[in-house]
């Protein structure tokens, strides 16, 4: 679908009214599903997704069906946690609907991303021989899905309580440029939507905290290597922005749970130190 | 389900020790990868690629068929890999495992989504007849960077192909045989290459290129750039891991530009190297059908 953001140049204001530095608006959620031992819903503008986290527990047990034995997981002994997870995306969650099986290979690499991702920076040695899974569920699509399935795995992942280094934490960006015009006058772009994931080159980073130090890269779109460094400067800055989004969320439920009385007596708002 | 044997305690240790000493268990430099062999089958499409013990073989096939209904102006070009259980005993017949799901994903992003074939040439009669190519990557043995080497397999089988002469009059598509009409080569628009970096240590600072399966086992993360020798990128995939420094990445990619250059010379001068045996008595240029444009 041939789109016009060749706009761009004359007001340098985005297809949905945004400077190149700006975030969509980033809404999270934790602890919203009162059962699971970690949830969250996080909206990045239109792209929706929400997030269980079961774990860390001992491994179901084995499709072989052995029960009892030494090690009770069949065998499988490891020293650290097993990070698995499952991504759903919905049939209504963007335009077309389009269906997609369960051995889609993008869905199956999406999920081995976010697993490898997180195992680098939970803390996957104190749980050997369990589990951690996570299963993210995608409602509305609108571009930076596996951004927005990364922060909401990570947030689930906290509320959970699994010890971690820090937050995973991505956002994408872009270029004006096309692939081929080497133009230097390009800007780069911060957090794409859909329209212009469409058209324009973008990549996804996700860096560990606000560290420049970045766990995932990729880009899927033809762009010319010049256009890399200030693309990759651009994201790595969105995502400490993002950072400080998600850190506000914990920080403000985590307040609010010791008001509402969650947590246990005789620890005052003023005995603990979160600031 | 057999699981992968994963290397001993010691042997992990030793390479681990042998690359902070920066070495390598087969006394390569970081940045230099195996002895790549390239060899063109007797038919058109068929290559065998070798890095060390990694050897792959890409065969190109192509046949008539109707396109798809949305899109009846392209072509059908797809790319299927294989990992039999003869490359290592824990992959499995249908039953596709992480590394190939990973690998067809890479091969697919690096050379079909970049348009490195041109699908519209494919299409002989709108909505009724296309051309549906396919290549076939078979994994003959795996002794680690089976992107690189499977990269480079299939754009060179691509480039080596060539498909029957065609042509149509009066609404009447005759396909020629060999026989009548020299075969004529794919629309090709440019050859990108795949460099995957291995990274070792705890910050992910040492990065390898080419690793060998072994080195493979042990490392903490992997960053796969696609790169054409124009200096585009096609796709850049480091898929979780250790975070790796932003700007030490930024150098893998100048590096990898460097080394796709390399590619792309080698197999240039190989297809060269094929065409040359292929012309005997010079005839070629008469058989071909071809026009310079």
């Amino acid at each position: 679908m041939p789109l016009d953001t060749s706009a761009y140049s004359l007001a340098l204001l985005r297809v949905d009214g945004r400077r190149w530095n700006e975030l969509r608006r980033i809404h999270a959620q934790i602890r919203t599903q009162a059962a699971a031992d970690g949830s969250s819903y996080l909206e990045m503008g239109h792209t929706k997704v929400m997030c269980v986290v079961t774990g860390p527990s001992e491994p179901g047990p084995k499709r072989g069906g052995m029960t009892g034995g030494v090690g009770g997981g069949g065998g499988e002994r490891s020293s650290t946690a097993d990070v698995s997870v499952s991504v759903v995306i919905a049939g209504f969650s963007s335009v077309d609907r389009k269906r997609r099986g369960r051995g889609d290979k993008r869905t199956l690499e999406l999920q081995s991303t976010i697993s490898s991702a997180l195992a680098a920076s939970l803390h996957t040695h104190l749980h050997p021989n369990s589990t951690i899974a996570i299963s993210l569920h995608v409602l509305s699509q609108d571009g930076s899905l596996l951004a927005a399935l990364i922060n909401a795995a990570t947030l689930a992942c906290i509320d959970a309580g699994i010890p971690m280094t820090d937050y995973v934490v991505a956002c994408t960006a872009g270029s004006t440029s096309t692939y081929a015009a080497n133009d230097e006058g390009a800007d780069p772009l911060l957090d794409m939507n859909h329209q212009e994931e469409q058209e324009l080159p973008s990549l996804t980073v996700a860096t560990l905290g606000s560290s420049d130090r970045v766990a995932v890269l990729v880009c899927e779109s033809r762009v010319q290597v010049s256009r890399l460094e200030g693309m990759l400067a651009v994201g790595v800055d969105g995502c400490k922005q993002v950072r400080e989004i998600l850190d506000r969320v914990v920080r403000e439920k985590g307040r609010r749970m010791i008001q509402e009385g969650t947590i246990e007596k005789g620890m005052s708002l003023d005995d603990m130190d979160i600031d | 389900m057999p699981r992968e044997a994963e290397p001993s305690l010691n042997e992990r240790q030793f390479v681990l020790q042998a690359l902070r000493e920066n070495l390598r268990l087969d006394g390569r430099p970081f940045d230099k990868y195996r002895p790549v062999e390239l060899i063109f089958g007797e038919q058109y499409g068929v290559v065998e690629v070798s890095f060390g013990k990694t050897k792959i073989l890409a065969k190109t096939s192509a046949e008539l068929t109707v396109p798809y209904v949305d899109r009846p102006l392209d072509g059908i070009f797809t790319i299927a890999t294989e990992l039999s259980p003869m490359t290592a005993p824990s992959f499995e017949v249908n039953r596709p495992t992480e590394t190939e799901v990973l690998l067809s994903r890479l091969l697919e992003k690096t050379v079909r989504r970049s348009g490195a074939l041109d699908t519209e040439s494919l299409c002989l009669v709108a909505g009724q007849k296309c051309w549906s190519v396919r290549v076939d990557v078979h994994v003959l043995s795996h002794d680690g960077d089976l992107t690189d080497a499977a990269c480079l397999a299939v754009v060179a089988a691509l480039r080596h192909f060539r498909k029957p002469d065609t042509s149509i009059e009066g609404g009447l598509l005759t396909v020629y045989t060999p026989a009548e009409r020299e075969p004529v080569p794919l629309s090709w628009l440019h050859s990108p290459f795949c460099v995957t970096w291995s990274f070792y240590g705890d910050q992910g600072e040492m990065a390898l290129l080419d690793a060998t399966l072994s080195e493979e086992h042990v490392r903490v993360g992997s960053c796969t750039i696609s790169m054409n020798r124009h200096g585009e990128i096609c796709q850049i995939a480091k898929l979780g891991g250790t975070p790796v420094d932003a700007v030490a990445l930024l150098q893998c990619t100048n590096v990898a530009l460097v080394k796709v250059k390399d590619f792309s010379a080698f197999l240039d001068r190989k297809l060269a190297e094929d065409a040359k045996r292929r012309d005997k008595g010079g005839l070629m240029a008469e058989l071909s059908a071809e026009n310079d444009r």
